[in-house]
C-alpha cells in the first residue's frame, strides 16, 4: 500500500484487536521502504504491512496508535522521514552524530530542533541524574523534573549507549552475525538470538528439529528464571534489604552456575545455532541443581512477602494502568502486571510451546509489587517448562544456501516480546537488520511510571521493578 | 583523594587473592590455546575467518591472537579439528598491552 494508507491501516488493525509491534524503514538503493508490524494475538499470527516512501513525510501513526511515536522519531534519525509538523525527541541519536554513519542528514541538520522544548516553571527544577548513577547497572541519563520530593516529569537519554549493532549485521553471514546479535543485549542472549534465529531459519528454509528446540526452549526459560531472580534482588537493594539482596543473590549465582554447566556460558552465550543449537543442555546438572536454586529464591521471596517494609514500598509504587499499558503496546512482566494478557509463547507458539503451553500469570493492580508476583509466578512456570523438557532435548543444526529472502522471527524474552527482522541478499548475507528487544518498548512506559503518584526515593524501585536494559533499548 | 592515598600507605588489606581457582570455574569459557604443530597455514586461515572479534590475524608465519579482544566464543575451538582448545587459563593480566598478544607459530609456513 502507500504510506497515505498507512495511518487508515494502522487504526483498522488496532481496532480489530491488533496490538503494535514496531515500525521500521529498510532501504533498497535510494527507496525506502516502511514496515508497520502488529501482533494479532487472538489469532496468533503477526502482520507486516509495507509501504514505499516518496519524499520525506509520511502521515503521523501516532495520532492513531501512540505507541508509534518513538519508532516515528527513530525512523527520522535513520532515514529522514518525518510525519509534517509533529515534533520529535532525539532517542537514539548522539550529539557529535555525523550523517553517513547510519544518521540521516535531515536528523544532523535539524539537531536540538527535534526536540520539544521542555519548560519547568515555578518551584520545579530540573535535577540531572546520570549517565553513570550509584543505583542502576547502565548508562542511562534521566531528567528528573521535581519540587523537591515528588516526581513532576521525567525524561530518558539512551543514546550514551547506542553502539549501532543492526548496522553491524549488514553483509555478514547469518551464523557470524548471531555473534553481535546475542551480544546486543547480554541478559537476553538467547532471546534476541532465538528470534533472529527464527527469521533467518523462515527466510532461508532451514529446519529445525524437535530436540533442538527443546535445548532452545530449554536455554530461554533458564535465561526467564535468572533475570527473574536478579530483578527480585534489585528490588531488594533499592528497599535497601541488604540481607534480602544478599539472599537472592545467593541464587542468582546458583542459576548462574548451572546455565555455565548446562550450556557452558554463565548468560547463555553461544548456546544457539541456525538451525538448532551448539549442544544440547547438560540435564543431570538441571535434574540437580535448578529445584534446588529455584527452593532457595522462594524461600527468599516468602520472607520478603512477609516484611512490612519491603511490601510497603512496592505497593501502589509506580502504577502503569492497563489502558496506559495496552495503549503505549507493552509487552512482558511490565504488561501483565497491569492486566494484559499476553504472552508470545503462548499467543505465537512455536515448538515446543504448542505441545509445552505455559500458564500466564496475571495481575491487575500495575504496580511494583504486581510485576514482583509475576517475576515470582514466571519463575516456578519456567522451572516446570524446564522440567518437562529434560530428556526431550538434543541437538541440531543446519546451514542451507539461502536466496534473497526476508522474515520476521519473534521470541518471549524475560523482558517481554522481542522481534527481529532479517533480509536476505542472492548471497545469503544480511541486506537489512531489525531487532526490537523489549526495552523498546517497555521504558515508553517507565516515565509514566515515575510520574504516578511517586517520590524521588520511589524511582530505584520502579526501575528495578521494570527491569529493562538500555543496551535493549540504545542497540 | 586523601583516603586513597591513607590506603595506599597503610596497605590495609580487605579481601586477598584466592588461593586457589573455584572447582566451577574449570567449566567456564577461557581464550583458545593451539598445538603447533598441528596449526596448517590452511586451518590458520580458516580461523581467522572465523573469529567474530578480529582476534586473531596471520603476521608473517605466525598466527597472531590479542588476548584483550577474545571473548572465549569457542567458535575457533570448533573450527579447530582438535589443534584448538579452551586454555582453561583467566589469570591474562598483564602490565603491558603487548603482553596480552600471543604468537604461535605455524607449520609450514614462510616467515
Amino acid at each position: 500500500m502507500s504510506a497515505g494508507e498507512l495511518e487508515g491501516a494502522a487504526a483498522s488493525l488496532l481496532a480489530g484487536g491488533g496490538r503494535f509491534a514496531d515500525l521500521f524503514g529498510t532501504t533498497d538503493g535510494d527507496e525506502l521502504t516502511l514496515r508497520l508490524v502488529f501482533a494479532l494475538d487472538g489469532e496468533g499470527r503477526y502482520v507486516v504491512v509495507e509501504a514505499p516512501v516518496r519524499g520525506t513525510e509520511y502521515a503521523d501513526l501516532s495520532k492513531a496508535v501512540p505507541a508509534a511515536f518513538l519508532e516515528q522519531c527513530e525512523l527520522f534519525e535513520r532515514h529522514g522521514v518525518r510525519p509534517p509538523g509533529t515534533p520529535l525527541n532525539r532517542v537514539l541519536m548522539p550529539p557529535h552524530a555525523k550523517p553517513g554513519a547510519g544518521w540521516s542528514e535531515a536528523a544532523v541538520a535539524a539537531d536540538g530542533r527535534t526536540r520539544e522544548p521542555h519548560h519547568v516553571r515555578g518551584e520545579a527544577f530540573e535535577f540531572p541524574f546520570g549517565p553513570v548513577r550509584v543505583a542502576g547497572w547502565e548508562t542511562l541519563y534521566m531528567g528528573l523534573v521535581t519540587t523537591g520530593e515528588e516526581v513532576l516529569d521525567l525524561y530518558l537519554f539512551y543514546w550514551h549507549k547506542h553502539r549501532g549493532v543492526e548496522r553491524r549485521l549488514i553483509g555478514l553471514e547469518p551464523e557470524r552475525a548471531l555473534f553481535f546479535v546475542e551480544r546486543l543485549e547480554g541478559l537476553s542472549a538467547v532471546a534476541n538470538g532465538l528470534a533472529f534465529c527464527r527469521a533467518v531459519e523462515t527466510a532461508a528454509g532451514i529446519p529445525v528439529n524437535e530436540e533442538a528446540a527443546c535445548s532452545r526452549a530449554v536455554a530461554i526459560e533458564l535465561e526467564r528464571i535468572y533475570n527473574h531472580a536478579a530483578a527480585i534482588a534489585a528490588l531488594c537493594q533499592t528497599t535497601g534489604l541488604s540481607v534480602g539482596q544478599a539472599q537472592a543473590e545467593i541464587a542468582l549465582e546458583r542459576l548462574l552456575r548451572l546455565n555455565l554447566a548446562a550450556f557452558g556460558h554463565r548468560y547463555l552465550f553461544g548456546s544457539l545455532a541456525l538451525g538448532g543449537v551448539c549442544r544440547a543442555p547438560d540435564d543431570e546438572a538441571i535434574r540437580r541443581e535448578l529445584p534446588a536454586a529455584c527452593d532457595e529464591l522462594r524461600r527468599v521471596v516468602a520472607a520478603l512477602l512477609a516484611t512490612n517494609s519491603h511490601v510497603d514500598r512496592l505497593e501502589a509504587c509506580g502504577i502503569v494502568d492497563g489502558e496506559t499499558a495496552r495503549r503505549l503496546s507493552l509487552v512482558g512482566p511490565v504488561a501483565r502486571a497491569s492486566g494484559c494478557d499476553i504472552d508470545t509463547r503462548r499467543d505465537h507458539p512455536f515448538p515446543p510451546y504448542d505441545n509445552v503451553v505455559p500458564v500466564v500469570p496475571v495481575r491487575a493492580t500495575g504496580d511494583a509489587y504486581a510485576r514482583m508476583q509475576v517475576f515470582v509466578g514466571e519463575i516456578d512456570e519456567s522451572q516446570r517448562i524446564v522440567e518437562e523438557l529434560l530428556g526431550h532435548c538434543g541437538e541440531g543444526r543446519c546451514v542451507t544456501e539461502a536466496g534473497p529472502s526476508a522474515a520476521l522471527g519473534w521470541a518471549e524474552s524475560p523482558r517481554g516480546e522481542t522481534l527481529a527482522w532479517v533480509e536476505l541478499d542472492e548471497s545469503g548475507l544480511i541486506r537489512e537488520a531489525r531487532l526490537r528487544p523489549a526495552a523498546v518498548r517497555n521504558w515508553r512506559a517507565f516515565d509514566d511510571a515515575a510520574r504516578a503518584r511517586n517520590v524521588f526515593t520511589d524511582i530505584p524501585i520502579i526501575e528495578a521493578s521494570f527491569w529493562q536494559t538500555v543496551a535493549g533499548f540504545a542497540r | 583523594m586523601l583516603w586513597f592515598a591513607r590506603g595506599l600507605l597503610r596497605r590495609v588489606v580487605t579481601t586477598r587473592y584466592p588461593r586457589r581457582t573455584d572447582a566451577w570455574a574449570a567449566a567456564l569459557p577461557s581464550p583458545p590455546a593451539f598445538d603447533s604443530a598441528r596449526l596448517t597455514p590452511e586451518l590458520a586461515a580458516r580461523l581467522v575467518a572465523r573469529c567474530p572479534n578480529g582476534s586473531l590475524a596471520i603476521d608473517g608465519g605466525a598466527l597472531v591472537l590479542d588476548l584483550g579482544g577474545c571473548t572465549g566464543c569457542g567458535r575457533c575451538v570448533a573450527e579447530g579439528d582438535g589443534a584448538v582448545r579452551p586454555s582453561g587459563v583467566f589469570e591474562l593480566a598483564s602490565s603491558e598491552r603487548i603482553g596480552l598478544v600471543k604468537r604461535i607459530p605455524i607449520k609450514g609456513a614462510r616467515k
